[in-house]
């Protein structure tokens, strides 16, 4: 990312949260810039979920402050934020077609349903599923499921993208190869994303900045190479090991069977 | 869940005010009338009824005769779910649905069905010229079979249905021998969920006034004696002694099957052990169900007999418009209180959704003629007694927990991140219930209206007690007929709920697999 035109898109200023007496989220604050893609990392229960459910409004935080181009979101509604998440598991309207699931809160929203219809339609063939729109989600392939989701959410015109482990369900080259779209679907319509993750190589690969969480709290929040040339402790020095590893094996891979990337 | 962000906290309130709705409506339709029952025993009741000479040989008899009639209907159910989902028979298809005909009439018939055969004027006592030896405990412990060993076939066929092949196998290559395998391996499967069955069975045919009604003679069980005291003689405080003593082994049953429950479920996908295909077990397995079949529809056959061998002045069209009225209105408002009931419990987590699942299935533990005697203690000042609108909210009341549990379970099978893609989308939960969630609970609540149509169509328990001359379904006629000493219209009557039933049944088979093609298989 250009240095010089960083804008502040959003804003947490001590956000904390509690589960039953344990700390979910020790006042965490971090700024986010516009068009940036923002990996969160950490083991699972580091806090990265409550985080996101947080930034999203389905779950109120204890306390702290959250700001959307300035203004407070801190108790607006999901739907108020202009805000989109994609799930791990996609979460897809079993019983519409892949155009209706991308068409419903559209056209839910307004009076122009044929308009709605056609800028679904618009938005599928921009992901590459223009054949797949009759069809219900059962009958799609998970990178495929994955792509009616980011549409469905895409095609509302969010500011900001929410990913929650979207890769996990997925096999290594379906993954591999939708990381490689995700960032051509940033790059091209810079939409502010923010991506949670367990998988170091996936978060490291895709960003512009890393912020790496342990126990509630976050330990470090830079550009993949200043992680790597200055991780901030231990833990984190162990994440960027685990990074080169697996860039050494794909390296081998690449070797041995001439595989890209 | 905290709730510091006001919104939130509407949102919080809503749910838990409809939470509290839903859960006043159960209250009513089942806590407050056994609550009301249970306040009717007095202590002299107790003495009357623990005073009588005959309490003793009343409870011997229930005892013996549920036991029998339990062991042996498990034991054929689980021999016909090993022939059916074990070896490689032909005719499955139409076996399974011979095998259920059972469960579409009501348990009265049963016992009618032994009387046109084996009574003193039977089919078969006069054409073998044999004197008859069905009343009391032979014929009641052989109508209970074949009222409850469908149940228990069904259970045991869904438990074999999910076991896995692969310790059998192991087994097969490590050359244990067969009878070993079963012992190690079976019986240990088997036996949490025999346990289950074993007290559900136990417990329908401990309840049922129908059978020893028709057979029984002089052998007198609980179940009827209850009956009797209430609907002969209007003692309502023994009537309610006698429904506590019912209602403990429901209740037993119930909690072991609460416990059984969590216990059993695996995650693990598993793949049920090969039929078997060698000629043996084949044959032998063929003649069981063959056999098991005849048993099952020589009664049915012989309501034909009877019932076109004579002309009828009854005339039967009034009861059976009652019957219908009930039925389809308890199974359209039974399926619709499933499933926003499910809605509630299964997708949103609140202490509040615990305590209403615990009272939606509750129902389950409560014997349809202790219920239906509940309903006469607390509603009988009221506006509703004496109408339609009792009879369907007691059959909602008593069949409501299968049904929810069926739309629970598939509710919890659905993403549970539905509700915040709703949120995000900004559709309301309301909008996405219906929109969503409901079309896609399409075939769960076919299956649901179907079984508290059939269940309503057939019942004598809840009703008897609250059914009037102007409201008496068709299902109770056979009680009056019985009385009356007029067989040939009670085998019409029992004809008549079959036929209604399979229809049903049938109409539902053909909807349900366009209801499937809509939700394909996941194909990854």
């Amino acid at each position: 990312m250009d240095a010089l035109k960083k804008t502040v898109k959003l804003s947490l200023r001590g956000v904390s949260r509690t589960y039953g007496g344990r700390a979910a989220l020790e006042s965490v604050s971090f700024d986010v810039y516009e068009g940036e893609f923002l990996s969160i990392l950490g083991p699972s229960g580091c806090g990265k979920t409550t985080l996101l459910r947080i930034l999203i409004g389905l779950l109120p935080p204890d306390g702290g402050r959250i700001l959307l181009d300035g203004r407070d979101i801190t108790s607006a509604r999901p739907s108020e934020r202009n805000m989109g998440i994609v799930f791990q598991n996609y979460a897809l309207f079993e019983n519409m077609t892949v155009l209706q699931n991308v068409a419903y809160a559209l056209a839910l929203h307004t009076k122009d349903k044929r308009g709605a219809r056609e800028e679904a339609r618009r938005m599928l063939a921009y992901m590459g599923m223009e054949e797949q729109i009759g069809k219900k989600p059962a009958e799609l392939s998970g990178g495929q499921q994955q792509r009616v989701a980011i549409a469905r959410t895409l095609v509302l015109k969010p500011e900001i993208i929410l990913f929650d482990e979207p890769m996990s369900a997925l096999d290594v080259d379906t993954r591999i190869a939708l990381r490689r779209e995700l960032k051509k679907l940033q790059r091209e319509t810079g939409i502010t994303m923010i991506y949670v993750t367990h998988d170091q190589e996936e978060a490291f690969a895709l960003s512009d900045r890393v912020m790496i969480m342990e126990n509630a709290r976050i330990v470090q929040l830079d550009t993949p190479e200043e992680i790597s040339l200055h991780p901030a402790n231990d833990y984190v020095r162990t994440f960027v090991l685990d990074n080169l590893r697996a860039k050494v094996e794909s390296i081998r891979r690449f070797v041995r069977d001439g595989d890209e990337d | 869940m905290k709730t510091d962000t006001p919104r939130a906290g509407r949102r919080f309130r809503a749910d838990g005010v409809t939470k509290l709705l839903f859960f006043s409506l159960f209250a009513a339709l089942v806590l407050l009338p056994l609550f009301r029952m249970l306040t009717n025993l007095s202590r002299e009741s107790f003495d009357k009824v623990f005073g009588s000479p005959v309490i003793g040989e009343i409870l011997q008899n229930s005892l013996l005769s549920a036991l029998a009639g339990t062991v042996i209907s498990v034991l054929i159910a689980y021999l016909l779910a090993l022939a059916m989902q074990r070896t490689a028979i032909r005719g499955k298809a139409f076996f399974s649905v011979i095998l259920v005909l059972p469960m579409l009439i009501p348990s009265v018939s049963h016992g009618m069905g032994l009387i046109l055969l084996f009574g003193n004027n039977g089919i078969l006592t006069r054409l073998l010229g044999l004197s008859s030896g069905i009343y009391g405990f032979p014929g009641i412990v052989c109508g209970s079979v074949l009222y409850a060993f469908p149940v228990a076939f069904i259970m045991l066929s869904d438990i074999l249905r999910y076991e896995d092949g692969a310790p059998y196998e192991a087994a097969t290559v490590l050359g244990i021998p067969r009878a070993r395998q079963f012992f190690r391996i079976s019986l240990p499967f088997l036996a949490r969920p025999l346990v289950s069955v074993f007290f559900a069975a136990f417990t329908m045919i401990l309840t049922d006034y129908g059978v020893p009604l028709m057979v029984g003679g002089r052998y007198k069980t609980l179940a009827i004696v209850m009956y009797q005291e209430v609907i002969g003689q209007l003692h309502f405080g023994e009537g309610s002694v006698y429904g506590l003593i019912l209602l403990l082994p429901a209740v037993l049953a119930f909690l072991v099957d609460l416990f059984n429950r969590g216990a059993g479920n695996s995650a693990f996908v598993t793949r049920p052990p090969e039929p078997s295909r060698r000629p043996a077990p084949r044959i032998l397995a063929s003649f069981f169900v063959i056999a098991v079949s005849l048993f099952t529809l020589l009664p049915v056959v012989s309501f034909i007999i009877l019932g076109f061998a004579e002309n009828y002045p009854t005339d039967l069209s009034f009861s059976l418009v009652n019957s219908l009225v009930i039925t389809a209105l308890t199974a359209a408002l039974g399926t619709a209180l499933g499933f926003f009931t499910s809605y509630l419990t299964a997708r949103s987590r609140s202490p509040l959704s615990s305590l209403l699942h615990l009272v939606a299935i509750t129902a389950m533990a409560v014997p349809g003629l202790v219920l239906g005697l509940s309903y006469v203690l607390l509603y009988k000042a009221s506006a509703v007694y004496g109408t339609l609108v009792i009879l369907i909210m007691v059959n909602t009341a008593h069949f409501i927990a299968s049904p929810y549990l069926m739309m629970y379970n598939s509710f919890c099978k659905l993403n549970g991140n539905l509700e915040a893609v709703g949120e995000t989308l900004g559709v309301g939960r309301v909008r996405m219930l219906f929109d969503v969630f409901l079309p896609q609970s399409a075939p769960t609540l076919l299956e649901m209206f179907s079984y508290f149509f059939v269940n309503s169509m057939m019942t004598i328990s809840a009703v008897s007690f609250l059914a009037n001359a102007s409201t008496k379904p068709i299902s109770l006629m056979i009680n009056q007929f019985e009385a009356q000493m007029q067989l040939e219209n009670a085998a019409v009557v029992s004809l008549l709920i079959l036929l209604v039933n399979l229809a049903l049944k049938g109409a539902v088979a053909l909807l349900k697999p366009s209801f499937l093609k809509k939700r394909r298989q996941k194909t990854f």
